[in-house]
């Protein structure tokens, strides 16, 4: 590494950005690897240590340069790798492919046909990251650079124009052409409720009170989205620069960055990023010369959900309890110690420097009327492609699920998707033409939130997905205000029963009624929005109810209670797994001699259900359960012989 | 300088004697040598010994050195300036040295910070991440987001708890495991996922459980 040398001006970051670029070898290969938290599960690090051995084996050090970036999205496809300069990229990369891919890929220039992207259900193989359906349909803006640098080093970030639109803000514009420029660009916060970012830094600005705050929110606390943690770790200094734009603009001088707790990599990668903005005088006193000063500190949550909320969040990063207070007064005026504070989420930052750079009249272009740019969705749940995936505003759900997400797993049919985390709200299968945007899904009772877009297929039951919502808010709320404590109780105790069977036609009017208390009485955005799911799964999915209520049967066979386990004697073959993997003993018989579940020992873990071999295990619900076949002899698929 | 009581065998003289020599002292009346008695010889080491030990550890113009628990505490504190407002990172800090939080640690944070030691149980307690009872060696935490329940987490928690033999929020008897639930980990898209300690496992399926879990034992 060459000494580091503070930049004091915008033609010394221009300088060093050519310095930067004249260093690079255009024919040199770069390989670059995925280690977001996804592919590092899957065992990334692995693959990447086994490839470093093998360069070194092979002696091409000099030639090959390995870089660790972050999240490329398709995490379904993991570890994944991506070699430059003929941007080959490789899926489902194992440690013994290392050998492979350094022997032919980057020795002989030939390509591993065994590790390219196939289409699961045309068998097509792709030789070109952009021609995947999966990345075609995409409009990246924001998680486009994620393949190309790695987060540690903040010279990869300066290489493809970063901080250049810092220096856009900081020497060709006032604070109120950049405020102006973002309240024209029509920019909304990505965070949820979808609320003018412009129109936000505006109050701030004018808010009284030294010093003011300019926060990034990354405590996405919703259960199925991982969107801010692929951004902050794969792209920490686009979201600083963002800020550091914003801070000038609202006239901050401290910022703070809340990640939660469980985003270890994503805290350490922005504190990083901002150990190393600091070093070369991109940060702190005097940024570029220009006397703004700024700095930045992270603070890490500690596992509460209540804690995303902006006021909550404030009080968490004074160090205190995180809970919500009534917002008579919004936190834009009153915030951190009382101070004008000034918070958005990570992805709204980070594209505050795109609109600097690229200008207002651009961003309107993006996306629909009264929702511009892109938006990043977590596609996850039981849908072939999963991953991150940025798309315009405006598209619809159906090209969402069907064109990128490739589809229903296993080709079942689609029942759900669940937007926006638990103050979001189901989507049936008739609106899955309905454009994505925020004014859309806030008229059909669910939400944008921040992006996640879980799909479920006809295997969940919607009614045990309202109870797992319900749940899961009783044991995050906070308990400050009484409706949305007591209340998620009662509903949390209702829905059990529901789904144990225990239900009656009153609970439904019950659920309204403490529903309507809630909405109107809650002290924050979470008591008010929590029975979004459960509202919808009423609207949308009221037959399902009824089932549950009135025939005490789970169409879906999810709910224990109403669900029984039995081993078809048609297709057992006596093979012994599920005996052996049952944990109470409640399966009988023995080899040769078809097996059977003794109903009373049954725990109903579904274990049987998942390890067997030969579909021979059944989930029944609300039917007749046949007689055990005690001591019967099984009926063999293959002869004995084979 | 220690003092003990000796007498001359010879003249008969009683004198303090206040010297270094732990075998014979010299009567100062007859210049005669005298044996210093066994018992004697005992308290002239022991005062000599608390006395180096007291030269060592004089508090005189130096910062006081804390020991135990208030010097881990101490350590922490202060690499966060004494900022009550960092109480939050504090404890996550101490925690990832200690595994939990001990009463005696919340109560030391509490004096050094200076705040009411309510105020560092009530963070203590409203945050999830906080455990004021002892964990296992290895932490398993399973995601029990949305999209991991979607594709079969629940089975995988019952799994767990039915081969470590304890509910959610306990520790194995062997003091090996502490089983947690947490609400999203960030891998959605590879469902269902849990983490041991530090390491990820993504995609899991409930027979490969046991072999995770036989890695760490």
């Amino acid at each position: 590494m060459n000494a580091i040398k503070r930049v004091s001006s915008a033609e010394d970051l221009e300088k060093l950005r050519r310095g930067i670029r004249a260093r690079k070898e255009p024919s040199k290969h770069i390989i670059a690897f995925c280690v977001g938290t996804g592919c590092i599960a899957l065992g990334a690090k692995r693959v990447l240590e086994e490839t470093i051995g093998e360069i070194k084996k092979h002696g091409l050090e000099i030639r090959v340069d390995v870089k660790e970036t972050g999240c490329l999205g398709i995490c379904e496809q993991g570890p994944m790798l991506i070699i430059y300069p003929e941007e080959v990229p490789y899926f489902k990369v194992k440690p013994e492919d290392a050998h492979e891919v350094v022997s032919k890929t980057i020795v002989e220039g030939k390509l591993v046909e065994r590790l390219l992207y196939r289409d699961q259900v045309t068998g097509k193989v792709y030789k070109k990251i952009e021609e995947i359906p999966f990345y075609k349909n995409q409009l990246r803006l924001l998680l486009e650079n994620n393949a190309r640098i790695n987060p540690k080093n903040i010279e990869d970030y300066i290489e493809i124009g970063g901080y250049s639109a810092l220096a856009k803000a900081l020497f060709q514009m006032t604070p109120d052409q950049v405020l102006e420029e973002v309240k024209r660009s029509n920019l909304r916060g990505r965070g949820g409720a979808g609320f003018p970012t412009g129109l936000k830094w505006e109050t701030t600005r004018n808010a009284p009170g030294e010093p003011k705050y300019a926060i990034v929110n990354c405590d996405q606390g919703d259960p199925g989205a991982f969107m801010d943690r692929a951004l902050v770790e794969g792209n920490p200094h686009s979201v600083l620069e963002g800020l550091m734009i914003g801070a000038y603009a609202i006239g901050a001088s401290q910022g703070f960055v809340y990640v939660r707790e469980e985003y270890p990599l994503a805290a350490e990668n922005i504190s990083t990023a901002i150990r190393q903005a600091e070093e070369y005088g991109l940060l702190g006193e005097n940024v570029l010369g220009s006397g703004f000063n700024f700095w930045i500190g992270v603070h890490r949550g500690a596992g509460a959900f209540v804690s995303g909320e902006s006021s909550a969040l404030m009080t968490a990063i004074e160090g205190n309890v995180g809970e919500p207070r009534p917002k008579y007064i919004h936190t834009a005026v009153k915030g951190i110690r009382d101070k004008p504070s000034c918070l958005n989420n990570g992805k709204t930052w980070a594209t505050v420097p795109l609109i600097i750079l690229r200008g207002a009249e651009w961003f309107r272009s993006i996306g629909t009327e009264g929702s511009s740019g892109t938006m990043i969705f977590s596609l996850v749940g039981k849908i072939n492609n999963t991953g991150l995936v940025e798309v315009p505003m405006g598209i619809t759900l159906r090209d969402l699920i069907y064109n990128i997400g490739g589809g229903i797993r296993g080709g079942k049919r689609f029942k759900a998707v669940q937007t926006g985390g638990p103050s979001g709200g189901f989507i049936p299968e008739e609106y899955l033409d309905l454009p994505v945007d925020f004014d859309e899904l806030t008229k059909i009772g669910s939400m944008m939130g921040s992006g996640g877009m879980v799909v479920m297929d006809e295997d969940t039951c919607m009614t045990d997905m309202a109870r797992y919502f319900i749940d899961f808010l009783l044991e995050e709320s906070c308990g400050k205000c009484v409706p949305c404590r007591e209340g998620l109780r009662v509903l949390s105790k209702i829905l059990n029963d529901v789904c144990e069977g225990k239900g009656e036609d009153e609970d439904i009017q019950t659920i309204e009624d403490i529903i309507e208390t809630m909405k109107e009485a809650s002290l924050c955005e979470l008591g008010r929005t929590a029975a979004n799911p459960l509202l919808t799964s009423l609207m949308y999915f009221r037959n399902e109810w009824n089932q549950h209520i009135r025939e005490k049967r789970c169409a879906s066979k999810v709910c224990k209670a109403l669900t029984s386990y039995y081993i078809d004697p048609a297709k057992c073959q006596a093979c012994l797994i599920c005996l052996r993997e049952c944990s109470v003993g409640a399966i009988q018989g023995e080899k040769d001699q078809v097996h059977w579940i003794k109903q009373e020992k049954c725990i109903k873990c579904g274990t049987c259900y998942e390890v067997c071999n030969f579909d021979a295990v059944e989930k029944l619900s609300g039917e007749h359960l046949p007689p055990a076949p005690k001591g019967m002899k099984p009926i063999r698929k293959r002869k004995g012989g084979n | 300088m220690p003092t003990v009581l000796l007498k001359c065998q010879h003249c008969g003289y009683r004198w303090d004697y206040r010297g270094k020599n732990e075998l014979y002292a010299t009567c100062t009346r007859c210049r005669y040598k005298v044996k210093i008695p066994e018992d004697k010889v005992r308290i002239l080491r022991q005062k000599k010994s608390s006395l180096e030990l007291k030269s060592s550890f004089s508090t005189e113009k130096r910062p006081v050195k804390l020991l135990g628990i208030a010097g881990i505490v101490n350590k922490v504190v202060e690499d966060y300036r004494y900022d009550e407002s960092m109480l939050i990172q504090i404890l996550l800090r101490l925690q990832k040295n200690f595994n939990w939080l001990p009463k005696e640690m919340l109560s030391e944070v509490s004096k050094q910070l200076r705040i009411p030691l309510s105020q560092v149980y009530q963070v203590a307690t409203f945050y999830k991440v906080f455990s004021l009872a002892p964990r296992g060696r290895h932490l398993i935490r399973t995601c029990m987001g949305t999209s991991c329940n979607v594709r079969g987490a629940p089975i995988v928690l019952d799994r767990l708890q039915s081969l470590l033999g304890i509910e959610k929020g306990e520790i194995t008897p062997d003091g090996a495991f502490s089983l947690e639930s947490v609400n999203c980990l960030g891998c959605c898209a590879l469902g269902p996922t849990m983490t041991v300690d530090s390491e990820y496992y993504g995609n899991l399926k409930v027979h490969d459980l046991k072999r995770i879990l036989s890695r760490y034992r």
